[in-house]
């Protein structure tokens, strides 16, 4: 499980790189440290849906999960 | 300005196929299944907040009067959650390890590169 993640961390690397359009320069390990938060951003958001659908007790994560936890995550970030 | 909106687009659906992935490993690894919607709803909210990431990072760079944007500044946009704020700190750390490893190791191969050359003009006098 852990290479699959090395490959999308990659990717998030890249395009940040890309996503931060300003007219700064930008260090290397600050890409790398925006990177890693992106990507906890998103696997915060996909485990509390997770959660959220586990205690609506369904097996599928629909979008309303994700609507649900969407407030609480904006604040704690 | 069509360009702009060319490249965005682009990006965006980086982050879309990231996104995506991300979201799989996570949902396989707690047994459950999740909607296309939701990976959507998940990787545009993922865009906008790195827009506002980009914007702050931006403020505290400016504010610092640097031009360019570091570590530092990603530190402080993690401010909000004690949690995240250690991780973030955790990650720079080992950063900042694994860059003083590398220049230790450059530093040791020019001085073997050195100390081989010095070596193969001593072999060369002798010769002469």
């Amino acid at each position: 499980m852990l290479q699959p993640n090395k490959l999308n961390a990659h990717d998030v690397i890249i395009t940040t790189s890309q996503l931060i359009i300003t007219n700064f320069q930008v260090s290397s390990d600050a890409v790398i440290l925006v990177a890693e938060l992106l990507k906890v951003f998103v696997e915060e958001a996909t485990r509390r849906a997770v959660k959220q659908a586990d205690s609506e007790d369904c097996d599928t994560i629909d979008i309303e999960h994700f609507e649900k936890i969407l407030p609480q995550l904006l604040l704690d970030f | 300005m069509d360009e702009d909106e060319a490249q965005k687009q682009r990006l965006k659906a980086a982050v879309h196929y990231t996104v995506g992935r991300l979201c799989q490993d996570i949902a396989a690894d707690c047994e459950k299944q999740i909607t296309k919607q939701t990976i959507a709803a998940i990787a545009e909210t993922a865009f906008r907040q790195c827009d506002i990431f980009a914007k702050d990072l931006e403020a505290f760079a400016r504010h610092a009067k640097r031009h360019t944007v570091t570590v530092d500044d990603v530190k402080l946009t993690a401010r909000r959650t004690t949690a995240l704020y250690n991780y973030i700190q955790q990650k720079s750390e080992e950063l900042a390890l694994n860059n003083q490893e590398l220049k230790e190791k450059r530093k040791k191969n020019a001085a073997k590169r050195k100390s081989k050359d010095m070596e193969a003009e001593e072999e060369n006098e002798l010769e002469d």
